[in-house]
């Protein structure tokens, strides 16, 4: 449903992505993962739109999005999760997931939108901090209210990113039955992911990223085996 | 809510009331108070989507001169609609251009609009330049309580727009837009879409405003009309009141003119320096405004440190 080919994207004279292909197909969890610096963020801002490709195509569902807006992109179906998480500090939990439910997809009334966030706040635990302020939540609430956000958008693809960052073990395995229960909804899932417990126990299927450019392709077995990904991540020469 | 209604009570019946020999007096004063606070709602609808303007003294003038220009011809209502469509049309030249910039940048291209405006109406022939431009009463001056009713009319009109932004699903996009832009554009809120249609909305009310004031003033000056001083008004008033609502507007705007006229009258010389005074100690000690006061929320967010 979603597919890249040959996505450049350079910031003065660092290649943060090279020629990058990938395709997410229906259903599918997919995770990218790849040392610091490998142009993973980077690879998501330029799919939900906040950078635009230097080169490359993005396709998605069909339709070119290459260069449309993030809005637009979000209309068709793309659902963000930030890492660092952005809540809408002066609005409550509520309102914050009506932002999304309102807007994320076209046409959405407020009575329709009401019903998709009472939805969304069981689905994620947050019902019962609906009225708290977004600005004083707990680290936890903060990770589930950004992933909240993105699904109240309603998406048909949704991107991940770090979302289990910073959290303890028995908090990661929550959000990964979760995020398993989102895909069984109907949903697919681009994540990208530090922790490879999560990333083994979530990916259908794991791209790898050094340096901007895809290295490696394949099941989480498969990847991890490969000589290339081992000498990505315990350095050349180990 | 019910606080917004009971003074907009107060307003319409005010006239009525035994005010003795300080009648004429107190409704002119209470005019001039409508108008202001009307445009300071007016600047507050904008404000909401994080663009801070300081243009809206230009959108006043370009509504006051656009009535007061068209009055004699076409009769008072229609005068102050083309006093609010000129004002809203400019602002969409404006925001086509400018919107885009942020925080101080927009800020700052407002207040170059508001210059090159002015300078504009001051060299043009047919504004009257610096001598200025003489305009006919509101409905030809036939009735006395005209004046009145219509800058009450335009403070009515403004307190219910902005209660109607306030509860509608505008809102939302607006405090998204304000509290995080780029968020916002990811989760599919249209941001320059939602800039461009709050800065119509508050810039057609500004020059409905406008328009009322010239009937009120009976005379316009390039100075008086685009002084900076009103759009620093449009923006102290919201501030002392309590931003984003209706209510800290529409009480900062009665309140604050209220106290600079009761000031002027008892302190003939250098009544602003305490009328400065009190406002530095207003934003000092309530920092969310009146509203603030009684509408106490959760104490503020702790910093904690994020992963």
């Amino acid at each position: 449903m979603l597919r890249l080919r040959g996505v450049s994207k350079t910031f003065g004279g660092l290649r943060a992505v090279q020629g990058v292909s990938l395709e997410v197909q229906p259903g599918e969890i997919l995770a990218v993962i790849g040392p610091n610096g490998a142009g993973k963020s980077t690879l998501l801002n330029l799919i939900s739109g906040l950078l635009s490709a230097d080169s490359g195509r993005i396709e998605f569902l069909g339709q070119d999005l290459t260069h449309a807006a993030p809005e637009v992109r979000a209309w068709r179906g793309l659902g963000r999760a930030f890492q660092i998480v952005q809540p809408f500090p002066e609005m409550s939990v509520r309102e914050n997931l009506m932002v999304g439910a309102l807007y994320g997809t076209p046409g959405t009334s407020v009575q329709a939108a009401r019903k998709v966030v009472e939805r969304v706040l069981e689905l994620s635990g947050l019902a019962g901090k609906a009225q708290h302020p977004a600005g004083e939540l707990s680290l936890l609430e903060d990770k589930r209210l950004e992933l909240a956000r993105a699904l109240a958008t309603q998406p048909k693809l949704l991107l991940l990113d770090e979302v289990m960052a910073g959290l303890r073990p028995a908090e990661a395995q929550d959000a990964v039955r979760l995020v398993r229960s989102i895909r069984d909804s109907g949903v697919s899932v681009l994540f990208i992911e530090h922790l490879m417990p999560v990333v083994r126990a979530l990916a259908d299927r794991v791209v790898v990223l050094d340096y901007g450019q895809v290295i490696a392709e394949g099941r989480y077995a498969e990847v991890a085996e490969n000589p290339k990904v081992r000498e990505a991540y315990l350095g050349r020469g180990a | 809510m019910r606080l917004v209604l009971v003074i907009l009570g107060l307003v319409l019946i005010f006239p009525a009331l035994p005010l003795g020999r300080w009648q004429a007096f107190t409704l002119d004063t209470a005019q001039f108070a409508f108008i202001a606070t009307a445009l300071a709602l007016s600047w507050d609808l904008l404000a909401r989507t994080g663009q801070l303007s300081l243009a809206q003294g230009a959108f006043f003038g370009l509504g006051a001169y656009a009535a007061g220009l068209s009055a004699g011809v076409l009769g008072t209502i229609p005068a102050l609609l083309v006093g609010a469509g000129v004002a809203a049309a400019s602002s969409l030249l404006l925001g086509a251009a400018t919107l885009r910039l942020q925080g101080i940048y927009f800020a700052i291209a407002t207040l170059a609009f508001s210059e090159v405006v002015r300078t504009l109406v001051l060299k043009a022939g047919f504004t009257g330049g610096a001598t200025g431009l003489p305009v006919a009463p509101a409905f030809g001056g036939g009735w006395a309580l005209g004046g009145y009713y219509l800058a009450a009319a335009v403070l009515i009109l403004s307190v219910l727009t902005s209660l109607w932004v306030g509860h509608s699903r505008l809102s939302y996009a607006q405090a998204a837009t304000r509290q995080g832009e780029a968020t916002a554009r990811v989760l599919g809120v249209p941001v320059v879409r939602v800039k461009l249609v709050s800065f119509l909305l508050s810039s057609a009310l500004a020059g409905l405003a406008g328009g009322v004031y010239a009937m009120k003033a009976l005379f316009l000056s390039p100075y008086d009309a685009f002084g900076l001083g009103r759009a620093v008004e449009a923006l102290v008033i919201p501030i002392f009141g309590g931003l984003y609502t209706t209510l800290g507007p529409l009480l900062g705007g009665l309140l604050l003119v209220a106290l600079e006229t009761w000031l002027r009258l008892e302190i003939q010389d250098g009544y602003l320096v305490i009328y400065g005074l009190i406002l530095i100690l207003a934003i000092l000690f309530m920092p969310r405004g009146l509203v603030g006061l009684f509408r106490p929320r959760a104490k503020p967010a702790q910093e904690e440190p994020r992963a």
